[in-house]
């Protein structure tokens, strides 16, 4: 069996701008694999060229066991794409879309209406599967597009940034939607996000990605313990903040953290925080907050780029 | 690093391939029906379209309506009927245009790299934007006829005569929505096909469209003898003034499939460079 | 705030209150207002082209197919560019009112126009100013397509006399669709409302004697014809290229362009208060 994805070296340029700059991927069969990063790191990029809109400037990728350069159309027959835009046609029908894509699988009709109406059932989308799509909901929107990337029970799903811009229940149900998929079907998942909490909570195994570069990658598990101390961050006021770091880079090195609080990596743990907080009395510091997390993957991030994730707290 | 891409390394899984016309065929059908839908759909794209025209064949008999005395003008009923054949010819030529302005909307919205990135037949991209165009082309053609039959103004040859207007029709509608999709594909934008259309409108009236071209004079009638436009025209509208007749007919048909060859060549063209940029 | 369009500043105090001299004088504020204008304009040539293209196209292509419509029995010349150039250049004028028009409702869609109804200013000023740009505009396609049409053999009976109930009635028509066009805008503030100002324009224009003359016409065109009041006003800027100026061609073109004027002041008058909900 073939893998899922390999990529070597993979590059590509606009122009001058480098958008990914050397890449190499293994996807297992069956894997939830995530690409995490900041907007602008290269993820879409990549997904574009994985799912053959794009053509890479330098390196190979196979996916389904296909060249995606000299074997595009085999490629696509074996993939499912749900980008990031959710480009559905407003003035068609769910069902319509749904048989357009049917077609353009090769799916004779009757197999595509059972698939059809499945897929509409699981997605929740039977009751407005006749209404026509631009009254759908941005949710809804996302859900059908799922759907559509499914009609031809693909090999490798590719979603990329599949909750941006989704509350919070519509959210919960794409990741549960994505879970019972990879499960029931062992459906491999290529997924895209800049949400840390989906990577997290989705992907078996995750690369972080930054200006177009991998820069950590393995189990999300793995990865925090890589970074080894719990966080401890510090909130004090404007006057003390110089007293606070010399007190605290005693416990730990430091961290990136927001103006007007410090962090540092506890080396002691948990167990080190009373004589940090006597260290920090000693020294007279006022504290207004105190903060002791287990290691997250922005903190991951930050190890590895030095700058938190964008919209990620600190 | 390496500066191009490169063939995989190691073994590549055997691709059985898929009957290339063979599957061209049922996606150039759904994407015809997804044009022809999206038409119907979308009354305000068509509606006024479909109007200016006969409104403006109104005005102009009314206007000039005795000129059709004047010697060498050619025999017919009313000048209504003179311009029945070029009032058709507008109306599809500013139908078609839609097939690139949809396609220019596809591009924005990215459903277009839905299509691509399905194993979509690239030529059925193009063929159900021109089938819709060419559905749009029938049906008003036919509803002309009718309404200038309601005013007087008949087709004198009849069924056939009729016919080779529709069969005109769909040939031009193809024609210039090749030519529309091509603008589409090169610059992506709807805007874009609106905008460069009053130059069709331009040679249109370089031609015998409104008048006789026997009645003008100087250099205006020398570019519009040369003008195939006016060749179409003329073919056209024996059928309407004179009866059916096959060679008459023949010519009309002629330059349009001049121009669906060449727009044609530029839309698979302008499709091929946007492809370019994947396999 | 009043928001009447007489007296935004009743509510100043008198020390204030000086009209021209004292604080956002009406007249000056109009003035750079047409400025902007005409300098947003030259800064995209690309916008005056239809003003000046379309008057162009129209007198190529209407006087070279319909050229033999003078042979027939009735028409007023034998000369087709005596007929055609007037109304050609009329139209050029009333797109420099579209123009106008265009340019408000994009100010009011983009919000800019919001900052000019804050000026301390009397309101008429807003009105003024787009006016004054539009008149100005509306004499573009005279100024060059006239001398072209000289060149290529054009009659004026009446000497260079004729020229100048032309450019009255192009800045009349220009004003008039100015006023029309401000209108809409300010009814829809949209740039949407440019196809219903075409439209209005457009109907107006050719529902008269525009391609052929009264004498010539059949049916319901006739009709219509005559009691729109473009006729009159194209009787009196043609006259000069069909024969010698009278005051019976003139009376009812001057007539209808002061009745349009105020009519289409009214009715973007009453528009104007839409601005304010």
């Amino acid at each position: 069996m073939s893998l899922p994805i390999e990529a070597e070296g993979l590059v590509r340029r606009f122009g001058e701008l480098v958008a990914v700059d050397g890449v190499d991927l293994v996807v297992e069969p069956g894997e939830v694999f995530g690409f995490l990063g900041p907007n602008g790191a290269g993820k879409s990029t990549i997904v574009r060229m994985l799912t053959t809109l794009l053509k890479p400037s330098g390196g190979w990728a196979r996916v389904a066991g296909f060249d995606i350069a000299t074997q595009a159309p085999a490629v696509r027959r074996a993939i499912g794409v749900a980008l990031q835009d959710a480009a559905i046609d407003p003035l068609m029908t769910g069902t319509e879309l749904l048989h357009l894509q049917s077609v353009l699988h090769g799916i004779p009709r009757r197999e595509a209406n059972r698939r059809s109406g499945e897929l509409l059932e699981r997605v929740g989308l039977t009751a407005a599967a006749d209404r026509r799509v631009g009254t759908y909901s941005g949710g809804m929107r996302r859900r059908l597009d799922l759907a559509l990337s499914l009609v031809h029970e693909p090999e490798v799903l590719f979603l990329d940034e599949p909750t941006t811009g989704l509350d919070p229940t519509s959210r919960l149900a794409l990741w549960e939607e994505v879970r019972t998929l990879n499960s029931e079907r062992g459906t491999t998942v290529f997924l895209t996000t800049q949400y840390l909490e989906e990577a997290d909570e989705l992907a078996g195994r995750i690369a972080i990605i930054d200006n177009g570069r991998i820069v950590r990658d393995g189990t999300p598990t793995a990865l925090k313990a890589a970074v080894g101390a719990p966080t401890l961050l510090v909130e004090v006021d404007e006057a003390h903040l110089v007293g606070t770091r010399e007190v605290l880079l005693r416990f730990g090195e430091e961290r990136p953290a927001r103006d007007g609080r410090v962090a540092i990596g506890l080396s002691g743990g948990a167990a080190a925080m009373a004589t940090v907080i006597r260290a920090l009395d000693e020294a007279g510091v006022a504290l207004q907050h105190v903060e002791l997390d287990s290691p997250s993957l922005d903190d991951v991030f930050a190890e590895a780029t030095g700058r938190r994730l964008e919209g990620a707290e600190s | 690093m390496t500066a191009a891409a490169v063939p995989a390394e190691g073994p590549t899984r055997h691709d059985p391939g898929r009957g290339g016309f063979a599957a061209a065929v049922p996606h150039a059908l759904v994407l015809s029906r997804r044009a022809v839908l999206g038409l119907w759909r979308q009354p305000n794209v068509w509606v006024f379209g479909s109007i200016f025209p006969l409104l403006i064949a109104a005005v102009q008999s009314s206007a000039f309506a005795r000129s059709t005395g004047l010697p060498g003008f050619p025999e017919v009923d009313s000048f209504l009927q003179f311009v029945l054949p070029a009032t058709i010819i507008q109306v599809v030529l500013f139908g078609s245009i839609n097939g690139g302005t949809e396609l220019g909307l596809d591009l924005e919205s990215g459903f277009f790299d839905r299509l691509v990135a399905a194993p979509t037949a690239r030529v059925a991209i193009l063929l159900g934007r021109l089938a819709g165009v060419a559905v749009l082309a029938v049906a008003q053609t036919l509803l002309y006829v009718a309404i200038f039959a309601a005013f007087g103004a008949t087709v004198r040859g009849g069924i056939p005569g009729i016919a080779t207007l529709v069969v005109l029709s769909v040939l031009l509608s193809v024609g210039i929505g090749g030519l529309a999709c091509a603008i589409g594909l090169r610059t992506g934008s709807a805007e874009a096909v609106g905008n460069s259309f009053p130059l069709v409108f331009i040679l249109l009236f370089i031609s015998s469209a409104f008048f006789p071209v026997e009645l003008m004079t100087g250099w205006y009638r020398s570019v519009a003898e040369r003008n195939p436009l006016t060749w179409m025209i003329d073919g056209a509208r024996h059928q309407v003034i004179v009866g059916f007749d096959l060679s008459e007919a023949a010519t009309a048909f002629a330059v349009a499939l001049v121009i669906i060859v060449g727009s044609f060549w530029l839309a698979v063209r302008q499709l091929q460079r946007r492809l370019a940029v994947a396999s | 705030m009043t928001d009447s369009l007489v007296d935004p500043d009743a509510a100043v105090p008198p020390a204030e209150r000086r009209g021209l001299g004292g604080a956002g004088n009406p007249l000056a504020v109009a003035n750079q207002i047409a400025t902007r204008s005409t300098r947003n304009t030259l800064r995209i040539p690309a916008a005056l082209v239809p003003t000046v293209a379309m008057p162009v196209f129209f007198v190529i292509a209407f006087s070279g197919a319909f050229s033999a419509i003078t042979d027939i029995p009735g028409f007023p010349t034998d000369n087709i560019l005596s007929w055609m150039v007037p109304f050609a250049i009329l139209q050029g004028a009333s797109f420099a009112g579209m123009g106008t028009a265009f340019g408000t409702a994009r100010d009011i869609e983009g919000g800019f126009y919001d900052r000019l109804l804050l000026a301390p200013t009397r309101r008429w000023a807003l009105v003024l100013g787009p006016m004054i740009f539009a008149g100005t505009r509306a004499l573009l396609p005279l100024v060059v397509v006239l001398p072209v049409a000289v060149v290529a053999g054009i009659d004026m009976p009446a000497g260079p006399v004729a020229v100048l109930p032309l450019l009255v009635a192009c800045v009349g028509v220009g004003t008039v669709a100015g006023l029309w066009g401000l209108g809409v805008a300010y009814r829809f503030q949209s740039q949407r409302a440019g196809a219903l100002v075409q439209l209005g324009i457009f109907a107006a224009m050719f529902l008269s004697i525009g391609q052929a003359p009264i004498e010539i016409m059949e049916g319901w065109l006739e009709k219509v014809a005559r009691i729109n009041p473009v006729t009159y006003v194209l009787n009196f800027a043609r006259q000069g290229f069909l024969g010698d100026l009278s005051w019976s061609s003139t009376w009812p073109g001057l007539l209808a362009i002061v009745g349009g004027a105020a009519f289409m002041a009214v009715f973007s008058a009453r528009q104007f208060r839409r601005l304010f909900p």
